[in-house]
């Protein structure tokens, strides 16, 4: 595997892990934006703007972008959240320069305004389906809930009223201040010749101008908010509980992501034996985000409504216990051993290394090779987890629970 | 593109197939038999899953505790499935732990402890997923689909039948793993880096002195309603539909992927386009072909919001029986590279591949290599489609609907 990086006049960023015996290449634009630099007018317009590139441009039409994606097999998609929006694509080796330059063109989209009114039906949509996810729901709820005034509390679908609200000319206004390619990182990894591939991206995005783009970065530690919604149409107690933890920014971003997995792995960890071995909750899961300048820690719980008290005592016993007694060694060693097969079974395709190669530029302009990673996991110690308890206090939480009477 | 496919036969019957991979660290495998629910007897639905938890829960020397220690510190990524047809378990790690993986399956699936103690947090934790997709309405609306569209008993619901799973006893579970463990009918298949002799030594060693009573596959029995509807209030009206089709082993079989893949394969299909983008109707709307040995079927969600189900179904509808109408060139030919690129990137991951073999030879007791996939993809025609269509009209589908209003299907 080999790194390469390029930085264009303009200051947009390409680089590339290049796997040459691989038989497909990924690549993905990586633009720093998402529902944090969204205000209150906006609100969801960085997950439309994501829908609407695939409208075309003032050269394409939406089916001419469909069919030229599917005429070249790609495996495509895009992302939104709350700090990053992220355009995909997996293709066969021989096809990614033409992917690369269908994406290179559709990063100017022509946002019309009959597809904006067209495509609002849609996100309406979108809504309304996550609203029949109380899984999802209460995730963007608590973000809420926890972040309170800080901008990661921002929704990233935003609410009926403000995508029925928000103008094309607004999100035009949105686009031109966020999409600079200042702010935009161009990945690749796989079978792929950099030269190349730097010349299309060179050749279509090279006469963008640059704009001064921002985002106020700050640390949070989360209103500790507990909120209880009746909700009688659902059928189970839904709780989500969110701590403050280390940003992206921060090395012991590693450590932090193991202790989450330490607590609350789907197999294993101390969520797993109090609450889903017996029985208590169907689903009890713990992941640490580290995002840009900030982090938190997330619990997920499901159980029947009449289980929530137990629930709640149980999930303090465990908080109560690890701010005691810490961690242990072989749990700790159990969960690296988990996270380095992980590693190893995504790095099998060059999709599974686009995100993490993407992103690490994207918050710490850094490559890092596969080996990095591992040894980075490997290096998190006992102390380093526990000192993260210590720091943190991961069992003083924001908490949200959405179910019916119990 | 290299290809090799390692098989073996034990003398029990137990088939070992293997597909080595270049550049991998990791490896996956997957052992499944014929423990679906359709070979259940009657009032058992659901035992599979109960049977897949309580299999982890104690085997061998280890007791419930140990032995997920020892698939964790291995690092396994574990799944296990249950269908009409099969009980699979798989497992994904790093290629150097898995002579002590396959030990442990190995004890997992001849010496489960199957404790009685155990026994009720498996069944309470089926009971509770049971009553949790009341919560996911999009995935409980294609359960009830499924269920209404096949045939009894190939009918049962995975996540079993809540009368049932409550009756569930210790002595009735442990006797179906005694009775539908069929080792002379168990597939084992592997993919990613391995050595097929020390995979093939260890298999034989554990497996090869066990046996099993042939298992057949039950007649069809009745099928259940055209139209259900579930009333619930929520934000959207989920729509599932589901049509037959010939199974996998039909000589139409690629004629129909390629059809199924002009209707619904990508962004650029008929469903995604006349549905979501020129009229704005839904955000999520797929189909794709499901098979089973001696059923298939092809299966369709929409959700939208109650005012635009009508709508939303009858645009849907309309588009499946438009498609004998006719295909153009390059409908055709975006179809082929859809189907054939996703076949080379599943050709890329241990997981997919090594389902891909085991699947193959539950249904059509071979492995087709990809290179034959390809060439059969290559020999699909308009016209060979546009036949197929002609025999297959979309008459009849079963349609369930969960939301605060109904349809007129």
């Amino acid at each position: 595997m080999q790194f390469k990086h390029k930085q264009l006049q303009n200051g947009l960023t390409i680089i590339s892990e290049i796997q040459p015996p691989a038989q497909t290449a990924a690549m993905g634009f990586f633009v720093r934006t998402g529902s944090r630099d969204e205000n209150a007018a906006v609100s969801g317009v960085s997950h439309f703007l994501e829908h609407m590139l695939f409208k075309g441009t003032d050269t394409l039409s939406w089916q001419q972008v469909n069919e030229a994606f599917d005429g070249l097999g790609a495996s495509f998609n895009a992302s939104t959240g709350e700090e990053n929006t992220v355009y995909f694509a997996a293709v066969l080796a021989e096809y990614l320069p033409e992917v690369a330059k269908l994406w290179s063109q559709l990063m100017r989209p022509a946002l019309r305004e009959n597809d904006f009114d067209i495509e609002k039906n849609v996100i309406l949509e979108e809504i309304a389906m996550c609203r029949d996810l109380p899984q999802y729901e209460i995730l963007e709820d608590a973000r809420a809930l926890h972040f309170g005034s800080h901008p990661c509390a921002n929704s990233v679908l935003g609410t009926e009223e403000s995508i029925k609200a928000i103008t094309v000319q607004q999100m035009r206004d949105y686009f031109a201040r966020r999409y600079a390619p200042n702010n935009l990182v161009v990945a690749c990894c796989g079978n792929s010749n950099f030269d190349v591939f730097c010349g299309h991206i060179e050749q279509l995005c090279g006469n963008w101008p640059p704009v001064q783009t921002q985002r106020q970065l700050s640390w949070f530690e989360g209103t500790r908010q507990k909120k209880t919604v009746r909700r009688e149409m659902l059928a189970r107690h839904h709780i989500c509980l969110i701590s403050p933890s280390v940003s992206m920014q921060d090395p012991r971003r590693f450590a932090a992501s193991l202790l989450g997995m330490v607590l609350g792995d789907d197999t294993g960890s101390r969520y797993f034996w109090s609450l889903v071995d017996p029985a208590i909750a169907e689903a009890a899961s713990m992941q640490a985000e580290a995002m840009d300048g900030v982090g938190a820690i997330y619990s997920y719980i499901c159980c029947e409504p009449a289980a929530a008290d137990k629930v709640m005592d149980i999930v303090g016993g465990i908080f109560k216990d690890i701010a005691q007694n810490g961690v242990s060694e072989k749990e700790l060693q159990a969960a690296k051993n988990k996270v380095l097969s992980a590693l190893a079974i995504k790095s099998e395709r060059p999709m599974g290394r686009l995100m993490g190669l993407g992103l690490n530029w994207v918050y710490r302009q850094e490559y890092r090779t596969l080996a990095d990673d591992i040894a980075a996991i490997r290096a998190v110690s006992v102390r380093d987890i526990n000192q993260l308890i210590a720091e943190f206090s991961p069992g003083d939480f924001t908490c949200l629970a959405m179910g019916p009477a119990a | 593109m290299k290809e090799r496919l390692d098989q073996q036969r034990l003398n029990n019957g137990m088939v070992i197939l293997g597909e080595p991979m270049d550049g991998v660290e990791s490896v996956s495998f997957h052992f499944l038999l014929p423990a679906g629910n359709a070979f259940f007897p009657d009032g058992c639905c659901g035992a599979g899953k109960v049977v897949a938890d309580w299999l982890f829960r104690g085997a061998g020397r280890r007791n419930n505790r140990q032995l997920t220690e020892t698939l964790d510190n291995l690092g396994i990524h574990r799944s296990s499935a249950v269908s009409g047809e099969h009980l699979s378990l798989g497992a994904s790690l790093e290629a150097g732990n898995l002579t002590a993986a396959l030990d442990l399956y190995a004890d997992i699936l001849i010496q489960p402890r199957l404790e009685d103690e155990q026994f009720a947090p498996s069944q309470q934790l089926a009971l509770h997923e049971l009553a949790g997709l009341d919560d996911d309405p999009r995935h409980k609306v294609m359960l009830l689909t499924k269920e209404q569209f096949y045939p009894s008993p190939y009918n049962r619901p995975a996540e079993g039948r809540a009368k049932d799973l409550q009756a569930l006893t210790p002595e009735q579970c442990r006797q179906l793993v005694r009775t539908r463990f069929d080792w002379s009918q168990c597939i084992f298949a592997v993919a990613g880096k391995y050595d097929f002799q020390v995979v093939c030594a260890l298999l034989e060693k554990r497996f090869g002195p066990l046996s099993g009573t042939a298992s057949r596959h039950p007649p069809f029995g009745s099928r259940g309603n055209p139209y259900t509807h579930q009333p619930n209030e929520g934000a959207q009206v989920h729509i599932g539909m589901m049509t037959a089709v010939p199974p996998i082993g039909d000589k139409r079989y690629y004629d129909i992927l390629a059809g199924v893949s002009v209707l619904s394969g990508s962004m650029s299909s008929r469903l995604f386009t006349e549905v979501r983008e020129k009229r704005g109707l839904c955000y999520a709307v797929s189909a794709r072909y499901q098979t089973l040995k001696n059923i298939a079927g092809i299966s369709c969600y929409a959700g939208t919001t109650p005012e635009k189900a009508q709508k939303t179904f009858d645009v849907t509808l309309h588009e499946f029986r438009r498609l004998r109408q006719g295909i153009t060139e390059d409908e055709m030919q975006r179809a082929k590279i859809g189907l054939k690129s996703s076949l080379i990137m599943q050709s890329e991951s241990t997981q997919a591949r090594c389902a891909g073999i085991a699947g193959d030879f539950a249904y059509l007791g071979r492995v087709r290599p990809l290179s034959e996939i390809r060439r059969q993809l290559d020999v699909v025609t308009i016209r060979s489609v546009l036949d197929f269509l002609n025999t297959n009209l979309f008459e009849n589908f079963t349609v369930a609907t969960i939301g605060p209003k109904s349809i007129q299907p």
